[in-house]
C-alpha cells in the first residue's frame, strides 16, 4: 500500500512539475509586457526588470522561477494588482472565503443528494421518482450562472429576501450566513443532482440484486432492506463521484464569484489575466493545478483503500 | 495467388461456379419474410417510442434552423449600433396589443414636476402614473414609461430589446446561438476524430505502444482542464479557433479511453482471428472490423459532450476568455446582461432561457440515443 501511495505521489508531482513549467513558459511568452505603465520613469522599469531577473535569457529566468518556488516558497510579488505585495500574501487574504463557499456547497450537496436519491429508487417509477428525475434533467443541464442570475433577481431584486452582492463587512454570524446563501446554492445545485441520479442509478441496481431478496425473505420491509442493506454497498463507490466534484464547484466558483461580488480567488484570478499581473497569475494557476492534483491523489488513494484491486492506478 | 491486401475483395468477387454444394442438391432456406432491420434502423425505431427525446431532438433541431435563419429576420446586424436606442425594452408587433413586450419599462422614484414636464417627457410617452408620495418635502411618483416613443422611435421594433450599445438583442441572440453551437459542434468532432484514431491505435496494438500512449494521456489527463482551456487561450488569444482548440486539447481523452477499451474486448474475437487469417491488413481490420463496434458509444459521448463544450464556451465568456469583442455568443450576452441584471432583467432572461433549453434538449436527446443505441445500459445514467 505504501508503495502504492508513493508511486501516486510521484507521478503527481512530476504532473505538476510539467504544469509549472508550462504555465511559466505560456505566461512569458505573453504579448504583453509587465511594465507597461507610461507614468513609469525607464530607469525604474530597468531596475524592477533587474530585480525580477526580467534583463536575462528565458532560462536563467526560468532557473530563478524554479528556486524561488521549491527552494524559498516565494511566488515573487504581485506587479499590477496588489502592487509590491508578494502574491503568497495576496492568495492567502482571498482563499478563506473562496474555501469556505466551495466546502460549504460540497457539504449540504451530499445530504441532499443521498436523501433525494433514496426517495426516488424507493418510490421508482412513482411521483418521488419523477419529480426527482425532473429536478436533476433541470439542475445538470442549466448552467450554475444560469441560476444564479435567476435567484439574484428573484430574491434579491423582486423579493429582497437576501443581500444582492456579497457582504464584505459582515460581523455577525447571520449577516455572513444571509450574504453567502445564494452562491453557495447555486453552486450546489449541480453536485446534488450528480449525486441523486448516481445514487437512483446505483440503489435500483443493487435492488434486483439476490442478496437483497434474501432480507426481504427474511422478514424486512422494502425500505429497511434498501436502508441497511442496499445503501451501504452504494455509498462505497460515492467517494469517486464526490471528489473530482469538488474540482467542479471550485471551476463554477470563478463565475459566481465574480456574479456576487465576492473577493474569492475567482475575482483575482480574472482580473489578474486581464490586467497581465503575470506572476499572479502563475501563482494561481499553480494553486489550482495543486487543489485538483491533490483531489485526485486522494481519489487513487482511497480507490485503492476500498478496492485493493485498481492499486495501480491506470492498468484498468 | 492473391496480393495481400486486395484479399477481400478478391473472395468476395469469386464467381459463383467456383462453389458446390456437399450435402444437398439444393438450399432449404427460404428467403426471410420480413425486411431485415440493420443496428441504426433499431435504433432508430426504439429512439422513436422515446416521446421525451424525439422532442428535445426536434426542439434542437427548431434552435438549429432558427440560429441559421432568424438573423435574417430583421434589418439589423449583430454589430450595427443605435447610440440614441440604448438598452430598449422589448417590443413584438402583435405581442405589444397584450401588453407583453409593448416596450414600456417602470421607471421608479422619479420627481412628479419631472414626469409631467413635456420637454423631458413627451405626454405621449408616459402611459400611467401611480405611486404618489412625498419624499423629504419633493412629490415622487413611479411611471410607466413607453421607452419607443420617450426616444422618439415609434416605427423601431426591437423583439427582444437592445442592449448597452443599441445593438439588437434578437439577431446577437441567434447570431450567438449560431457562434456557441459552432464552437460545439467543431470541438467535439475534433475531439472524437483524434480520440478515435489515437484509442484504437493504442488499443488494437497493445503492449508497449499502449503502455506509453496511456502514459501520455495519464499526464494529460492530470492537468485539470480549467487550466488547460486558460493557459491555451491566453497564449493564442481569444478568437473562435483558439477557443475551439483549447477545449480539444484534453477533451479527446476520455474518447480514447472508450474506444480503447472497446478495442481490447473486440480484438480477441473469434471473427477477428479468422479475418487476419485470411490476410487482412491491420487497417482494415481496425477500422473495418473493429471500430464498428464503438459507433454506438461513440455517438452517444458525442451527444454528451455537446452541452458541455456549450457550457464551457459561455463558462469562458464569462470569466473574459470569450469570442472578440463585437461577436457574440451565448456566454457573452449571459455575461454582459449579469451586469446590467438589476435594471434590464431582459438582457439576461432571453439567453439564459435559450441556454437552459439548449442543454436541457442535449441532455435528453442523448439519454434517449444511449438508450435506444445500447438497450442495455437503459435507466443508467
Amino acid at each position: 500500500m505504501l508503495k502504492y501511495i508513493v508511486g501516486r505521489v510521484f507521478a503527481m508531482l512530476i504532473t505538476l512539475f510539467i504544469i509549472v513549467t508550462l504555465s511559466f513558459f505560456v505566461i512569458r511568452l505573453m504579448p504583453q509586457n509587465i511594465f507597461d505603465n507610461p507614468d513609469l520613469p525607464p530607469y525604474v522599469v530597468e531596475i524592477l526588470e533587474k530585480k525580477m531577473h526580467l534583463d536575462k535569457p528565458m532560462y536563467v529566468q526560468y532557473y530563478y522561477f524554479l528556486r524561488g518556488i521549491f527552494l524559498e516558497g516565494d511566488f515573487g510579488t504581485s506587479v499590477k494588482i496588489r502592487p509590491s505585495l508578494p502574491v503568497f500574501q495576496v492568495l492567502k487574504s482571498r482563499l478563506p472565503i473562496s474555501m469556505l463557499i466551495n466546502v460549504l456547497s460540497l457539504f449540504i450537496s451530499i445530504p441532499i443528494g443521498i436523501t433525494a436519491g433514496t426517495i426516488a429508487a424507493l418510490r421508482k417509477n412513482k411521483l418521488p421518482d419523477h419529480a426527482v428525475s425532473l429536478l436533476v434533467v433541470l439542475f445538470i443541464s442549466v448552467p450554475s450562472f444560469v441560476f444564479a442570475s435567476l435567484m439574484q433577481y428573484g430574491l434579491t431584486f423582486l423579493y429582497p429576501i437576501f443581500p444582492t452582492l456579497y457582504n464584505p463587512s459582515a460581523t455577525t454570524l447571520r449577516q455572513l450566513a444571509m450574504s453567502i446563501t445564494l452562491p453557495v446554492v447555486a453552486l450546489a445545485l449541480n453536485p446534488i443532482a450528480t449525486v441523486a441520479r448516481y445514487l437512483r442509478g446505483e440503489l435500483i441496481e443493487t435492488m434486483s440484486s439476490e442478496f437483497l431478496l434474501l432480507a426481504r425473505t427474511k422478514g424486512l420491509t422494502r425500505a429497511q432492506a434498501v436502508m441497511r442493506h442496499a445503501f451501504r454497498n452504494s455509498c462505497v463507490p460515492l467517494v469517486n463521484i464526490v471528489i473530482p466534484m469538488f474540482t467542479g464547484i471550485m471551476g463554477g466558483s470563478l463565475v459566481i464569484e465574480s456574479i456576487f461580488s465576492i473577493p474569492g480567488m475567482g475575482g483575482m484570478m480574472i482580473s489578474s489575466i486581464n490586467a497581465g499581473d503575470h506572476p499572479l497569475t502563475i501563482a494561481i494557476l499553480i494553486f489550482y493545478s495543486i487543489i485538483s492534483l491533490v483531489t485526485m491523489l486522494i481519489m487513487d488513494i482511497s480507490y485503492g483503500l476500498l478496492d485493493p484491486r485498481i492499486r495501480m492506478g491506470g492498468r484498468r | 495467388m492473391f496480393g495481400r491486401y486486395d484479399m477481400d475483395e478478391q473472395i468476395r468477387n469469386l464467381p459463383d461456379s467456383y462453389f458446390e454444394l456437399v450435402d444437398q442438391d439444393q438450399l432449404a432456406d427460404g428467403a426471410l419474410p420480413t425486411t431485415p432491420i440493420g443496428f441504426f434502423k433499431d435504433a432508430f425505431l426504439r429512439f422513436k417510442k422515446n416521446k421525451v427525446s424525439m422532442f428535445s431532438f426536434w426542439m434542437i433541431v427548431f434552435i438549429i434552423i432558427l440560429s441559421v435563419i432568424a438573423p435574417f429576420f430583421n434589418r439589423y446586424s449583430y454589430v450595427q449600433q443605435h447610440t440614441q436606442l440604448r438598452d430598449m425594452p422589448p417590443r413584438i408587433p402583435v405581442l405589444e396589443k397584450l401588453g407583453i413586450a409593448d416596450g414600456t419599462r417602470v421607471l421608479t422614484n422619479r420627481r412628479k414636476a419631472n414626469i409631467e414636464n413635456p420637454d423631458l417627457f413627451p405626454p405621449a410617452s408616459v402611459l400611467e402614473v401611480f405611486n404618489h408620495r412625498v419624499v423629504n418635502g419633493v412629490e415622487v411618483v413611479d411611471a410607466v414609461i413607453d421607452m419607443y416613443s420617450y426616444r422618439n422611435a415609434k416605427d423601431v421594433y426591437f423583439w427582444f430589446g437592445s442592449d448597452y450599445l443599441g445593438r439588437d438583442l434578437f439577431t446577437r441572440l441567434f447570431w450567438g446561438t449560431r457562434m456557441s453551437l459552432l464552437i460545439a459542434f467543431f470541438a467535439v468532432i475534433t475531439n472524437i476524430i483524434i480520440g478515435t484514431v489515437y484509442g484504437a491505435i493504442s488499443g488494437y496494438y497493445g503492449g508497449t505502444t499502449d503502455m506509453l500512449m496511456m502514459r501520455i494521456t495519464e499526464i494529460l489527463a492530470g492537468i485539470p482542464y480549467l487550466v488547460v482551456v486558460m493557459l491555451f487561450i491566453l497564449l493564442f488569444g481569444t478568437g473562435m479557433f483558439s477557443i475551439i482548440f483549447a477545449l480539444t486539447v484534453t477533451g479527446w481523452i476520455g474518447t480514447a479511453r472508450l474506444v480503447r477499451a472497446q478495442f481490447y474486448r473486440f480484438k480477441g474475437r473469434e471473427y477477428v482471428l479468422a479475418a487476419r487469417t485470411l490476410g487482412v491488413p491491420d487497417r482494415t481490420l481496425i477500422f473495418r472490423h473493429i471500430l464498428p463496434n464503438s459507433v454506438g458509444p461513440i455517438i452517444t459521448r458525442a451527444m454528451i459532450a455537446i452541452p458541455g463544450a456549450i457550457f464551457s464556451e459561455s463558462f469562458l465568456a464569462f470569466i473574459g476568455l470569450g469570442l472578440q469583442a463585437p461577436r457574440p455568443s451565448i456566454g457573452i450576452l449571459l455575461s454582459d446582461g449579469q451586469k446590467v441584471l438589476l435594471q434590464y432583467p431582459y438582457q439576461t432572461l432571453f439567453p439564459a432561457v435559450l441556454i437552459s433549453v439548449l442543454m436541457i434538449s442535449f441532455n435528453l436527446f442523448a439519454n434517449g440515443l444511449r438508450d435506444s443505441l445500447d438497450p442495455t445500459k437503459r435507466g443508467e445514467e
